[in-house]
């Protein structure tokens, strides 16, 4: 332990509960933002991802003209949302510097907690891999097939889990563990 | 704390860039292909060829190989028909409806859908005239509504009326490719 958070003075402690209480807020109003446009089970992941992979049959021989009636409600299907491979290149950009700032301060946090040596890496390696996991599990569904979505909503499980575990542990040692189980 | 690890899970998707519906596309529908009354799609499944002759014209070719066209009739008179066409930018996809007359000429051009980032600038473009500058146009035609907005909006918004500037010469170019033709 390279500072203790349950000793720290109280501004640290609310400086950090602030910053986890953010973090949750944010992921809270992207749970919300992945509800409604890319879902939260493989398949659904992996239309956003890899439509065309998922749609493209081999091109024919010949060009051939399907003709079907429509109805004006079939107009209003929802086609789902997908993400080609330019904006994942500019997601992918954009996004994993912020999550590994993200994932750096949650990593502070964890090197003031009671926990051992051992744990602490194990957090860290967490909260590190998962973003990693995501995109990877991004790039391989768009680049190989619809079937590494998996991996993406891994990363996903993995960047909660990681969120959760510092959060909780960060709190319980710094507001309600009692100062002689601390000391 | 299932919805709190259920929330969190938004996290590894949080680059999601978020579409926002303009207008609804049988909304879109019913303004561009006004008294239509029976609807068809023609999906024409491009070959290797014909994919490779659309991408010579404009510098595309759809994702899954297949340009849709849905017409629109009223009784068995053609009222018109239309495309929608999606033009992936930096900021996020953008979606033109553009309609055309019996004739063949672009009779409106509607953009259903934005992203929360470039809706600003496509309205702005929108409230600047951009989509008058399509009607009447050929299939062998330019579109360039994009240049009678300079000087008149920002830069962002005369971009974005270039992306739709594009979306309309990709629908020019299918209709002309695989409409006329056949």
């Amino acid at each position: 332990m390279l500072y203790d958070l349950s000793r720290a003075d109280v501004r640290v402690k609310w400086l950090v509960t602030c910053l986890l209480l953010t973090f949750g807020l944010a992921y809270g109003f992207g749970g919300w933002m992945v509800a409604m446009y890319a879902g939260f089970t493989p398949k659904s992941v992996a239309a956003t991802y890899a439509p065309s992979e998922m749609s493209m049959p081999m091109p024919p021989e010949s060009t051939v003209v399907v003709e079907h009636p429509m109805t004006m409600s079939q107009f209003a299907e929802a086609a789902p949302h997908q993400v080609d491979t330019a904006l994942l290149v500019q997601d992918t950009h954009v996004h994993v510097p912020m999550y590994g700032l993200i994932a750096a301060c949650l990593s502070v946090v964890v090197l003031g907690l009671r926990i051992t040596r051992r744990a602490g890496l194990g957090i860290v390696s967490l909260l590190f891999a998962a973003p990693w996991l995501d995109f990877l599990g991004m790039w391989l569904t768009k680049l190989l097939a619809p079937g590494f979505a998996w991996l993406t909503l891994l990363g996903g499980w993995a960047m909660a889990a990681g969120l959760l575990i510092v959060t909780v542990m960060a709190l319980w040692q710094m507001w309600l563990m009692k100062e002689r189980t601390a000391t | 704390m299932k919805t709190i690890v259920c929330a969190a899970v938004g996290a590894a998707l949080l680059h999601i860039t978020p579409t926002v519906v303009l207008v609804d596309r049988p909304d879109a529908v019913a303004q561009l292909l006004p008294g239509a009354d029976k609807f068809f799609a023609r999906e024409v499944h491009l070959s290797d060829a014909d994919a490779h002759k659309l991408h010579e014209a404009v510098d595309w070719s759809p994702s899954d190989g297949v340009v849709t066209f849905y017409s629109g009739r009223h009784g068995t008179t053609l009222v018109g028909l239309l495309q929608f066409v999606r033009v992936d930018t930096p900021h996020g996809p953008v979606e033109v409806t553009v309609s055309f007359d019996p004739a063949g000429t672009v009779h409106g051009v509607i953009v259903t859908k934005a992203t929360v980032e470039t809706k600003p600038w496509v309205l702005e473009a929108l409230r600047a005239g951009l989509v008058q500058h399509y009607q009447g146009l050929a299939a062998t035609g330019t579109p360039d509504g994009s240049s009678a907005l300079r000087g008149s909006v920002g830069e962002l918004p005369l971009y974005m009326a270039q992306e739709i500037d594009k979306g309309v010469a990709r629908a020019l170019a299918a209709y002309r490719l695989f409409y006329q033709t056949r």
